[in-house]
């Protein structure tokens, strides 16, 4: 509750500190905003409130995934500080949107009330929309933003004829409401409940990019700035995962016959879709969006088991999934400009291919370590977080007894190491001829804090147990 | 035709007001298709949407018929109008539609009105009469929707503000013109 109001207000004040000549104190300023933001959250710490009449829930669960999201924005808007060469770029419009968009994302997670899903849904989305296109001397992002929006505010239109069958159905827009219809129907479910619930979640699956919902992830992530894939990628999938999950678990965990072979049948697509086109990518912001994609379907193994172990596993794995995707995009974000300031090449996508990191370990050690570890927790290798994330994940599965999605997870990972292992292959066995990359101190300690996290985590994958 | 008469005579002012509204929506509302130049056409959906709104008045609903008026009225009529000044339509010969699209419009137009009928047919009789005891005038009032969304929904509805100057925000960000800037 208290990171979203202050999260408000300091929006606002960012939007004026932009009048300020000096464009140098925006940074610190948003930076400074996020970690007070991350502190106040703390205040209900082993507490839990209903707020506003029953609109916003604060329990250890909401805080932590409110940590998760915020932590990422916080490493994300450190990684910011080209904005300052830019001559074009507007920072304090693009943080002020940024924290604005993180009051969305917190009322994704929180949420006790559709209504404040849907609010919640729009201000995340619409921010997105309008940092996709922010870059608007190129083409790329004008087109992505275009796409985006079009195919975002359709779903936006399905997901609330979802909410309104719903409120029909149930005459309840609370989520305990709808739970209490939904366990104990007087005269039975109505058609209404079904429609509602499944076009409810085809708005939130095309937020977190699952299959047959994802065809707008490569193009908008490709042509979206770099800085904003990674918050995309990052804090929309953290917060619609919360979301979906507070809406399964609670309301809808009466009618789990009904919806989780639909879910499990999204898992498998998502799964193969995402790992096997990530295969076939050159360029490797393209072959991140089609690996956001593949995550996306893990997380959702998560939920088509609904079960005790969900919680700790989806929030296990958007953390990893979150350090190692953030530490990812950051080295991109060093090597495409140097690239580009190297060769002045038109388009600017060789300035993202693979081989953009041909020998890049060789003078830029610190770089290649952490590229190397991001990519092997993504890839699920030991002694990373992301094989715990994925462990947790596949023990959910386990415990319903869904070998079978098991099985399609598992052999999709081993396709997952080929593609991410071809960016290690060429950092450490490829010769280029790359100068050393200058990384300023700031960025250097963002990026050694998300590959120190991946690796403590790996080790250490019982830290985060007794959180909530 | 003498029934109907006395019937008509025997109308209350607001029964009079419907039936004039209700004629003035129809007449605009055939106006906005049969009109040659898309100008009239949006004027006359200006009309029928008053019209409406008036008909929301009759039936206790001001604030419904406030923002009727204000978003289709005011901000979706500006939309229309915008997009027919970009679109440029002001020429008053449009191609001829093949007989093929009239066939199809014709068929489409019919079934709904046999659906319309049918349904009106169907259900008119369980339609509900009012109640004067649990009846309250006050429902549609702006007080009482105020109090419930300064109450209840009080997050929710300061919140859509931060919607709507994300919205703003983002307009203005990405309409800004800059310089050198690319003209396409």
């Amino acid at each position: 509750m208290f990171p979203i109001v202050l999260l408000s207000v300091f929006g606002i004040l960012l939007l004026f500190l932009g009048f300020l000549k000096s464009r140098a104190i925006l940074l610190p300023a948003a930076l400074l905003f996020l970690l007070v933001s991350l502190a106040v959250n703390f205040i209900d710490w082993n507490k839990t409130y209903l707020y506003f009449n029953g609109m916003l829930l604060s329990d250890n669960l909401s805080m932590v995934f409110t940590a998760i999201v915020l932590g990422s924005a916080f490493m994300v808007v450190a990684l910011s500080g080209s904005f300052m060469e830019d001559e074009s770029a507007q920072p304090a419009e693009y943080y002020g949107i940024l924290l604005f968009s993180l009051v969305g994302a917190l009322m994704m997670i929180g949420f006790e009330n559709l209504i404040m899903l849907f609010v919640g849904v729009e201000i995340l989305s619409v921010a997105m929309y309008v940092l996709t296109g922010s870059d608007k001397r190129n083409l790329r992002s004008n087109e992505a933003a275009l796409k985006y929006f079009l195919m975002g505010a359709f779903t936006t239109g399905i997901m609330l004829f979802g909410m309104a069958l719903l409120y029909g159905a149930t005459g309840s827009f609370t989520l305990g409401g709808i739970r209490a219809y939904a366990v104990n129907p007087q005269v039975g479910l109505s058609l209404l409940f079904y429609v509602g619930l499944l076009m409810l979640l085809i708005g939130l699956l095309f937020k977190v990019s699952a299959a047959p919902f994802h065809f707008w992830t490569p193009d908008v992530y490709d042509g979206a700035p770099t800085l904003f894939t990674a918050f995309m990628s990052t804090v929309v999938k953290t917060a619609g995962f919360a979301a979906l999950f507070r809406l399964l678990s609670i309301s809808f965990s009466g009618v789990y016959t009904f919806w989780w072979t639909i879910l499990a049948i999204i898992t498998t697509l998502t799964l193969v879709a995402g790992n096997i086109t990530a295969v076939y990518q050159n360029s490797f912001k393209r072959m991140m969006a089609y690996s956001s994609i593949s995550h996306a379907g893990y997380l959702l193994i998560g939920l088509a088991a609904l079960g005790q172990q969900t919680k700790q596993a989806i929030v296990f794995y958007s953390l990893a999934y979150s350090v190692a995707t953030i530490a990812a995009f950051g080295v991109l974000l060093l090597v495409a400009r140097q690239r580009n300031a190297e060769t002045i090449t038109s388009g600017g996508s060789s300035s993202e291919s693979f081989d953009a990191f041909n020998g890049l370990a060789r003078q830029n050690p610190l770089l290649g370590f952490a590229m190397a570890v991001s990519m092997l927790s993504l890839a699920g290798i030991p002694l990373t977080a992301g094989f715990w994330g994925k462990f947790y994940m596949f023990s959910t599965a386990v415990e319903r007894g869904q070998i079978w999605l098991l099985v399609v997870a598992v052999l999709m990972s081993a396709v997952g190491i080929y593609y991410y292992f071809r960016v290690i292959i060429a950092m450490y066995f490829r010769e280029g001829a790359t100068a050393p990359i200058r990384v300023a101190p700031f960025y250097r300690y963002v990026l050694v804090v998300a590959t120190l996290l991946t690796i403590g985590l790996g080790i250490a994958p019982g830290l985060l147990e007794g959180l909530f | 035709m003498s029934e109907f008469l006395n019937q008509f005579k025997q109308l209350t002012a607001t029964g009079y007001l419907f039936w004039v509204l209700a004629i003035l929506a129809l007449l605009s509302a055939v106006w906005v298709v049969t009109a040659r130049n898309p100008i009239h056409s949006v004027l006359a959906l200006i009309a029928t949407f008053f019209c409406l709104s008036g008909h929301y008045i009759l039936l206790n609903a001001q604030f419904l018929a406030a923002v009727n008026i204000i978003v289709y009225a005011g901000a979706i009529m500006v939309l229309f109008l915008f997009t027919i000044m970009f679109l440029n339509l002001r020429r008053e010969d449009e191609e001829s539609k093949t007989n093929l699209t009239k066939m199809a419009a014709v068929v489409v137009g019919g079934l709904l009105m046999v659906m319309l009928i049918t349904i009106f047919r169907a259900k008119s009789a369980q339609v509900p009469t009012f109640n004067p005891v649990s009846f309250d005038s006050r429902t549609g009032l702006v007080e009482n929707l105020g109090s419930i969304l300064y109450s209840d929904y009080i997050l929710p509805f300061e919140l859509a503000s931060v919607l709507f100057l994300v919205a703003m925000v983002g307009a203005v960000m990405l309409g800004k013109r800059e310089a050198g800037d690319r003209h396409f």
